[in-house]
């Protein structure tokens, strides 16, 4: 069985995929091209969204247009940066390892980065 | 005979002088399994001490309400200057050590259930916002810097952003991926959650800040160790400074970030395994610290 995150994140696929507001209407005939899905469970799916926050609406003649609130790159960036504070001296840290290594450890660092360097060389 | 003092110096010994013990030597770099069991077990064996000599210290029968008095000021506890009553010192006896059990393991379930509480809406996010690869067996986020991370727990996810899989050789790719499978499958986010626990009952004990330090330090080790087993040394140290740059979320672990600098010396550094007497020896010592407490404080000869 498929669960209401399923259909969560196919909504959400479509309406930042197609980057323009949409009706619920829209998505249903485009999630019935690869499956029958009805037209109420649609509904009430995007409106938890709507309550959720992921999503704005405005009424365009007797139907909403949703849209999402956010891009979903904005959405990826926020995930992979929540709890950004632990490093942000970022290159720093990284000057300070390199700085830190000994002469043997920093040919092996190279050593082993010329080596990759040569097998994406000879693979492209 | 009085066990208090031998217990109070047993205590102190393991809570102030031995992590000073544990951050010498190199040995622990070379078994960070064995390494991240002995915190553990400072730990266990620490909590066992404390609550004995609380115990041994509100015993009714051994007069000892003024050093305990002390004690508890020392630890910035106000308990009033009442004349004792034994009613009241019977009840300490019991409650104090119940306090500390209770504080320890309270502690645990609050710091577990949040950090999951954090991980499911992390998690459930990342399921809108992600598209999940059947290849990888992981959830791949539009960014444009190499990161990886892992939502351990009951529901898993790795974590890649597509930066990463672009950039990253599939050899690379592979090994980071053992990585964070490695973080998974060993349940590493409880030892941390047990060591963030202890940390925020003995907040200003040498032990506590040092083993939840060290604990994580050695877990990101052991799951290097992990990904060595069938990718090469270059692969891994490679994809890691390619990700040295990337940032990871709080609550997950991450295979970049400040210990990246340690771990990459340590794998491209030479390699010997931890000498077998060495492991021995340091096993039998796991084994045996949280029993020393107890034998300090009832010994088999006087019973």
């Amino acid at each position: 069985m498929r669960r209401l995150g399923d259909l969560e994140a196919e909504i959400m696929d479509r309406l930042w995929t197609w980057n323009r507001p949409a009706t619920v209407r829209e998505v249903v005939d485009d999630i019935n091209k690869t499956r029958p899905v009805a037209y109420t469970t649609v509904m009430t799916v995007t409106n938890i969204l709507y309550n959720k926050g992921w999503l704005l609406r405005g009424k365009q003649g007797r139907a909403w247009l949703y849209t999402p609130v956010r891009s979903r790159e904005a959405y990826a960036a926020a995930l992979m940066e929540d709890g950004l504070g632990e490093s942000k001296d970022r290159p720093a840290a990284l000057v300070h390892f390199v700085e830190n290594m000994s002469e043997e450890e920093q040919a092996a660092l190279r050593k082993a980065l010329r080596s990759v360097g040569r097998q994406a060389k000879a693979e492209s | 005979m009085n066990a208090a003092p031998a217990l109070v110096g047993y205590t102190a010994a393991v809570g102030f002088v031995a992590p000073h013990l544990m951050l010498r030597g190199s040995w622990q770099h070379r078994a960070p399994a064995l390494a991240a069991a002995v915190w553990h077990t400072l730990a266990i064996s620490f909590s066992i001490g404390a609550t004995l000599t609380a115990y041994n210290l509100t015993m009714p029968a051994e007069h000892l309400h003024a050093d305990l008095v002390g004690l508890l000021h020392a630890c910035g506890v106000d308990v009033g200057t009442a004349e004792p009553d034994p009613g009241m010192a019977e009840r300490l006896a019991v409650g104090v050590p119940a306090a500390i059990g209770m504080a320890l393991g309270a502690s645990f379930a609050f710091h577990a259930v949040r950090a999951r509480r954090v991980r499911t809406r992390h998690r459930k996010a990342l399921d809108l916002v992600g598209r999940h690869s059947a290849r990888l067996s992981a959830t791949v986020l539009p960014y444009d810097t190499p990161a990886a991370y892992c939502l351990p727990g009951r529901n898993p996810r790795i974590v890649l952003s597509d930066a990463a899989v672009r950039e990253l050789s599939p050899e690379q790719l592979a090994a980071v991926l053992e990585h964070e499978q490695a973080h998974i499958a060993g349940r590493h986010h409880l030892f941390l959650a047990a060591m963030e626990a202890f940390h925020s009952v003995f907040r200003w004990l040498p032990l506590a800040r040092h083993a939840r330090e060290q604990t994580a330090l050695l877990l990101e080790m052991v799951a290097d160790d992990r990904a060595l087993r069938s990718h090469s040394h270059e692969v891994l140290a490679t994809a890691m400074y390619e990700m040295a740059s990337a940032r990871t979320p709080k609550g997950a672990l991450a295979a970049a970030g400040q210990t990246v600098l340690i771990r990459l010396q340590r794998i491209l550094g030479p390699r010997e395994a931890a000498h077998p007497a060495l492991w021995g020896s340091v096993a039998a010592v796991v084994v045996a610290m949280p029993l020393l407490p107890l034998l300090v404080a009832c010994p088999p000869g006087l019973g």
